[in-house]
């Protein structure tokens, strides 16, 4: 059963140096009970793409279907309830808590402003607080008083505040130690099975994507150029672009580390304000042919629900 | 050792806030040998920033570096002028390009000064030609005169890499020097790190929390944790045979590529709270092994072969 369908979702921001074409025509769906992982470089649209299904940006283009209803241009008051349903965790603990609320009152907020019944606020939080680790005696205490992992905790408990069906987790482990990164990643699992959880998991870490995630998109430039089942994205990469990102992967292992080839990615990437025509990917793309400057690129299913945007592979 | 470029004979250095004293570096030895690359892994507050601070004089007001002895080539750091062996002698690149270039001096000026600064004999201007050139920034005349906004993020991280080569040093102390790039970028930046290694002969510190970067990078490992060492081998030894818990813990906390949804076993427990450090080992409250002694007692450091050793009170006898 589908919970969120993404069709042809663009957002371009106007800056004094041209539009920039974040999110550039982007279609997906997402099953309920699932985790959909979104990977890319920075400025491949991931975090835009998150933010504007939530509707903190207004699309430029395309549709957000959620639960079968068309939520693309309700307004803030109908937009209300679907927002109850739809939360986010953030990647800065540190910036993502108000300093001068409490913890209580940070995870409060969202029941307010969703109108559920101020009696059972007190029992709520508390229930919450333990869900995620915390102890319901620091709900008088201030983000400060907590460390990076404790505050994505915190993060997490006002998520689920309002009891959610789909959570758009944008980086939420990037900024923590590294011993403090599966502490949240194995909450985060357990929360789904509890909770029957949807998640977006949009991060730069490949590996830990890989571990989490159902199935896998690949963005760049703000398009998605492959989208296959987790381990059959990272076992059988089809387009160049995901060959030689998760050739670059760090691997722990002095083994691997040493027989692994990278693949390479000659300059930068292009800037979003124009991007290349036909395959945005065809500047850098080691198997370029002269025809993918002119082409368009369609994700197109190569088999057991694999996409890729190369019509080449 | 007298293959020895750098070495650290426990070093303690304190900063002193408004908190209290915090002992950000509680007793730290290691050497560097020469040409090779020492990687140091560590969670923050762990120590690795500030005991390289700390070799460089670098600590600040706030913080005081209480003993220890730190050698370079032999020769006691402090009866050497810090000034002229910095960028010279031993050069360091830290991990955020953009708050360490000046946003208002040129490129070119940047790459200049350190050439002024330590008499350069020879064409400055060629050297700095040279240098960006070598890093893959092209045309070089013409990007000399750009300023840093005109650059991008691994862009400004090869030009801090021009910057710390350009006087040809005999010591790199790189610290999380691609943590802000992107993985694809990360791989551009450390291939042509160690390319750089191979045609200098210097050594490199490298310092990440990253165990992927270590394990494909590093000749030896350094493993800290609440300011102390807690364990030090080649990279083999630490990824095949690591013998401190807290290593083990590391290295089991991220995701097997064998077994990629196999669930993952963290490390407990928070980072140690360093303004009240436990008495004994700093990674008492986290250890699964953990004894009385761990809590009251500093660890001895057991010695597993010439390269390898860790610092618990796991397996000492009685």
């Amino acid at each position: 059963m589908k919970l969120l369908e993404v069709d042809g979702l663009a957002k371009y921001f106007e800056t004094p140096s041209g539009i920039v074409h974040s999110v550039d025509g982007v279609s997906f769906i997402v099953e309920k009970g699932e985790t959909l992982g979104l990977v890319g470089e920075s400025g491949c649209g991931k975090t835009t793409t998150g933010r504007t299904i939530i509707r903190l940006y207004e699309p430029t283009r395309g549709k957000i279907i959620f639960d079968g209803q068309d939520i693309t241009s309700l307004d803030a008051a109908q937009m209300l309830p679907f927002r109850k349903r739809m939360q986010m965790i953030f990647q800065d603990p540190y910036a993502s808590l108000n300093p001068r609320m409490t913890v209580g009152d940070i995870v409060r907020e969202p029941m307010i402003i969703h109108g559920i019944p101020k009696d059972e606020h007190h029992d709520r939080v508390t229930h919450l607080l333990r869900l995620v680790g915390l102890n319901s005696e620091q709900a008088g205490r201030y983000p400060h008083e907590f460390s990076g992992g404790q505050r994505q905790r915190i993060g997490i408990a006002r998520a689920l505040a309002v009891e959610p069906e789909l959570i758009i987790c944008d980086e939420p482990i990037s900024a923590l130690d590294v011993s403090i990164q599966a502490q949240i990643v194995n909450m985060l699992e357990d929360l789904q099975h509890e909770l029957g959880l949807t998640y977006i998991f949009i991060a730069h870490d490949l590996s830990m994507v890989r571990h989490i995630s159902t199935r896998v998109a690949v963005m760049y430039l703000g398009r998605i150029v492959e989208l296959a089942p987790s381990d059959e994205l990272y076992t059988n990469p089809k387009h160049p672009y995901t060959v030689s990102l998760l050739s670059s992967i760090p691997l722990p292992d002095p083994d691997k580390a040493d027989s692994v080839k990278h693949i390479a990615l000659q300059g930068e990437i292009p800037s979003a304000v124009n991007p290349p025509s036909g395959c945005t990917f065809h500047t850098r793309c080691p198997k370029a042919r002269p025809e993918c400057s002119s082409i368009s690129t369609i994700l197109q299913d190569t088999g057991n629900g694999h996409l890729c945007a190369c019509p080449f592979m | 050792m007298n293959n020895a470029i750098l070495s650290v004979k426990d070093l303690h250095t304190s900063f002193f806030t408004s908190m209290g004293e915090v002992k950000a570096v509680d007793g730290v030895s290691f050497s560097v040998n020469k040409g090779e690359t020492l990687g140091i892994v560590g969670e923050s507050g762990s120590g690795k920033s500030a005991s390289m601070l700390s070799i460089l004089g670098l600590q600040g007001k706030s913080g005081r570096v209480k003993s220890g002895q730190v050698l370079f080539n032999g020769q006691d750091i402090n009866t050497l002028n810090l000034q002229d062996i910095r960028g010279k002698n031993i050069a360091m690149i830290f991990q955020d390009p953009m708050t360490s270039l000046n946003p208002v001096l040129s490129v070119g000026y940047q790459l200049k000064e350190s050439l002024r600064r330590h008499h350069w004999e020879g064409d400055i201007h060629a050297r700095a030609v040279e240098m960006l050139e070598r890093v893959g920034i092209v045309p070089a005349e013409q990007r000399l005169r750009q300023y840093p906004h005109e650059f991008s993020g691994g862009q400004r991280q090869r030009i801090m890499i021009a910057m710390a080569m350009i006087c040809k040093p005999e010591l790199l102390i790189a610290d999380e020097p691609t943590t802000a790039l992107d993985v694809t970028v990360q791989a551009q930046i450390l291939a042509l790190m160690k390319e750089l290694q191979r045609d200098s002969g210097m050594s490199v510190i490298l310092i990440t929390h990253d165990l992927g970067v270590i394990a494909g990078n590093a000749d030896r490992v350094l493993v800290m944790y609440g300011g102390h060492v807690m364990e030090q081998g080649t990279r083999r030894e630490i990824f095949y045979g690591a013998a401190h818990p807290y290593t083990q813990g590391l290295l089991r906390s991220v995701p097997n590529p064998e077994r990629p949804h196999e669930r993952l076993i963290p490390i407990e427990g928070q980072p140690p709270d360093l303004l009240n450090p436990p008495k004994g080992c700093p990674y008492v409250k986290r250890c699964p092994h953990a004894m009385r002694i761990c809590l009251e007692h500093r660890p001895e450091t057991q010695t597993l072969s010439e390269t390898h050793s860790y610092s618990c009170w796991q397996g000492v006898k009685e």
